[in-house]
């Protein structure tokens, strides 16, 4: 593949807990730059789609390929540095409680890359900086708010210098007041080129920025699109039902 | 009462004596058992099947058998049959140590698994082998958790260790007899020996109350 392909590309990835089947062969791929946005009800299988592209859920089956480079998993050697290139948020943060907003950011660079840690150091302030939280650096998790501790983890995740960034519901478990600044430094990542996934509820975030909006159900892709076309006059009923349902909640038209 | 204070007065010393046997006792033991114990509870929370089978056999074994069995058994049986020259001393704290790093592993264990699992998660999201992500994420918050259930353990040992009196280690409790099967001054040695046990149980819950205040973690009102 001497062409520039999609930088990450997953193909038919299938997962079954116990008797309930949360995958069905699922494909997706995304090229440098692109946003794609899962969005779909609970339970459709987004959250699990994520975790299997980066191996913290093992698939049954199926493939990932990285800038077409077929990932084994197997190798822990290769799926660490693989990891690395691949950026994971999660919708509760998952910061260590005994590390600062410094500390957080710090330790993928000394413990993962090696780092000196001068060098590690000035990377963590400059990513603390970049999402705006760089007088907050010396304090625990316990001392930061829920947007702030989202953010220390894009910081914490940027640090690393992903080629991908997988966003799983970042804003679910926020405060609506925190949601915005939350979005914002994505919204920053996005102007910036960042390729990213992100499973999302935020669907008027959605409709501004992604390039592709995949909806899914009981573990596959519904259908998927651009925005446009997905949010107002998709083709399936039952994409325009869901849709309908988030851009209004109340049931109120708009 | 003078008779009794001056028959303590004068055993003082050698009871005091005593104590740092009991002391050098309970800390070789409790080592012991910080050092196999905390490995033991990640192999028994990360491990694969066999390994969590050995290790819960291990645990089941040490914290089944009473203490004084397991002391002859290891001091007059085991360690004679393979031919180990150990002091009572030694002895006493090895089966002290073995046994102490069972229950360890359990507080550890305990720790381990009340400890949120997506931060192993997002350490391995990062890129962080499993050790790594043990030995950096895990670890360093499960043993401040650790703290106040090992400062238990630690009173227990220490009570646990007047036992080595059966093997004839010259601690605390050995020397009370001692003196008092000597003397006949049975009721006032006797308090005496229970005084310096509670002390060294003040002293050390203290001090590990103290380390508990120095590590802990900010902004966790616990």
């Amino acid at each position: 593949m001497a062409e520039k392909g999609p930088v990450l590309r997953a193909e038919g990835l299938s997962k079954q807990y116990g008797a309930r089947q949360v995958l069905r062969g699922v494909s997706l791929s995304v090229n440098e730059g692109d946003l794609k946005v899962l969005i779909g009800p609970s339970g459709a299988g987004k959250s699990t789609l994520l975790q299997c592209i980066n191996f913290l859920v093992l698939p049954d089956k199926g493939q990932v390929f990285l800038d077409g480079r077929e990932i084994l998993h197997t190798r822990r050697k290769e799926l660490c540095a693989y990891r690395q290139k691949v950026g994971m948020i999660f919708q509760d943060f998952n910061l260590f409680d005994h590390l600062t907003a410094l500390g957080n950011v710090e330790i993928g660079l000394t413990r993962v890359r090696s780092m000196k840690k001068g060098a590690a150091r000035e990377r963590a302030v400059m990513e603390l900086e970049r999402v705006g939280l760089g007088e907050h650096a010396g304090k625990y998790p316990a001392q930061l708010s829920g947007g702030q501790k989202q953010r220390v983890s894009i910081a914490r995740a940027l640090a690393m210098d992903p080629k991908v960034m997988l966003l799983d519901e970042p804003t679910s478990a926020l405060d609506p007041e925190l949601i915005t600044e939350v979005l914002s430094v994505i919204r920053n990542l996005v102007s910036e080129g960042m390729t990213m996934i992100i499973a999302t509820h935020q669907i008027g975030f959605a409709g501004d920025l992604a390039n592709e909006i995949i909806f899914m159900e009981d573990g596959a892709i519904v259908e998927q699109g651009p925005p446009a076309k997905i949010l107002t006059r998709a083709d399936c009923e039952r994409t325009r039902e869901f849709c309908s349902k988030i851009t209004s909640p109340y049931g109120e038209s708009r | 009462m003078t008779a009794n204070l001056l028959a303590v007065l004068d055993a003082l010393p050698y009871l005091l004596q005593g104590g740092l046997v009991t002391i050098g006792l309970v800390v070789g033991a409790m080592g012991l058992g910080l050092v196999l114990g905390v490995p033991f509870a990640v192999g028994q929370v990360y491990g694969l099947p066999w390994v969590r089978r050995v290790i819960g056999f291990y645990v089941w074994f040490f914290r089944g058998v009473p203490l004084l069995v397991l002391l002859f058994l290891f001091y007059f049986g085991l360690f004679s049959l393979m031919n180990i020259n150990l002091s009572a001393f030694a002895a006493a704290l090895i089966v002290l140590g073995l046994i102490s790093a069972a229950y360890q592993s359990q507080i550890f264990r305990g720790a381990i698994l009340s400890l949120p699992e997506g931060q192993f998660k997002a350490a391995k999201a990062l890129g962080m082998s499993d050790t790594r992500a043990i030995l950096f994420v895990v670890l360093p918050q499960a043993l401040r958790l650790s703290l106040p259930g090992w400062s238990n353990e630690y009173s227990i040992v220490l009570k646990d260790s007047a036992v080595a009196y059966a093997l004839g280690v010259a601690e605390v409790m050995a020397r009370s007899h001692f003196v008092a099967s000597r003397t006949y001054y049975h009721m006032p040695l006797y308090f005496t020996a229970g005084l310096i046990f509670l002390c060294l149980t003040y002293f050390g819950t203290r001090g590990l109350r103290m380390l508990e205040e120095k590590v802990k973690i900010h902004g966790y009102s616990r």
